[in-house]
């Protein structure tokens, strides 16, 4: 059960964001803190449909910083969550080739961490 | 304090290619003015000496900007602002941001859409160690000294809770307390 948010103030959402991992909760401070306006899960993206139009895959990024034109997706360390990300981001890349997406590893956000003493 | 790792960059390679960055700022600013703006405290080091190895008149002026660590703790502040401004304005005139280090390139995102509305007349940014690796906005850095590892460093300016940083190498360091800082 992740704590309740602080108020935030360059969200551009309707309601207020829940976070799935403390990891997405420190990337919207960091956001936040260095004044990028942020939304959270705000589109989901079609991965693969059968024949009839049927969903098959679809991926939900974690933050769409609009300023930048920017998705990002926040992934733990777990080797499995990694992995299935990865195909993910890149199947939306194959399938969405003007949508910006970055992947942001929670080891790159210990490494950021450090530096704004998270 | 722990001890330091192995050396990363020594002296004498730090200096060369500081010399080589002041080279090509020389070149690219030939016949013009320069102001050097650094970001407190880590490019001090950097900043003094690139600024002796560029050979066009330059002026120098620093910014610092708050700690997003401090400014949760102390103030309760959210949001990042400088906490020195320039001290002079900056409308037509040649300007380059020196850092210690660009990451994520969210500070420098910040410190460049502010250093614009001031208009001045070029904009560059010029860091030591870049991490493109980390990089979450899509920033131009025109002069970067090295390419870095996401190791954690000290010297030349990098420090560890204030300290190292009159060290005149790069060196490796393993704080103890560096995981127990994340969440």
């Amino acid at each position: 059960m992740m704590e309740r948010p602080p108020t935030f103030a360059y969200y551009r959402g309707a309601k207020q964001p829940e976070f799935a991992t403390r990891t997405e909760l420190e990337a919207a401070k960091l956001f936040d803190y260095h004044r990028i306006a942020w939304e959270y899960e705000p589109r989901t993206f079609i991965l693969e449909e059968d024949e009839r139009g049927n969903i098959l895959e679809a991926f939900t990024p974690d933050f769409y910083l609009p300023d930048l034109d920017l998705y990002v997706e926040v992934t733990e360390m777990k080797q499995s969550l990694v992995t299935a990300k990865n195909r993910k981001v890149r199947k939306l890349r194959e399938r969405y080739p003007d949508i910006k997406i970055k992947l942001l590893y929670r080891k790159d956000f210990v490494r950021l961490a450090q530096k704004y003493g998270l | 304090m722990p001890a330091t790792g192995p050396i990363f960059l020594d002296e004498q390679t730090i200096r060369r290619r500081v010399g080589e960055l002041g080279a090509e700022i020389t070149r690219d600013f030939a016949g013009e003015e320069l102001l050097l703006v650094g970001i407190l405290k880590g490019s001090v080091f950097f900043l003094a000496d690139l600024a002796r190895a560029i050979e066009v008149p330059l002026e120098i002026d620093f910014l610092s900007l708050s700690s997003y660590h401090k400014e949760h703790q102390q103030t309760g502040a959210k949001a990042i602002r400088f906490l020195k401004d320039l001290d002079q304005p900056i409308k037509d005139k040649n300007v380059i941001v020196v850092q210690d280090m660009i990451d994520s390139g969210l500070t420098y995102h910040f410190i460049h859409r502010s250093l614009t509305l001031r208009r001045p007349r070029r904009l560059e940014a010029c860091t030591l160690f870049d991490r493109p690796q980390l990089r979450l906005v899509d920033i131009e850095v025109r002069y970067r000294g090295f390419e870095v590892p996401d190791d954690f460093f000290v010297g030349y300016g990098f420090d560890h809770q204030q300290y190292y940083r009159n060290l005149p190498y790069v060196a490796y360091l393993q704080p103890d307390d560096l995981q127990q800082s994340l969440f």
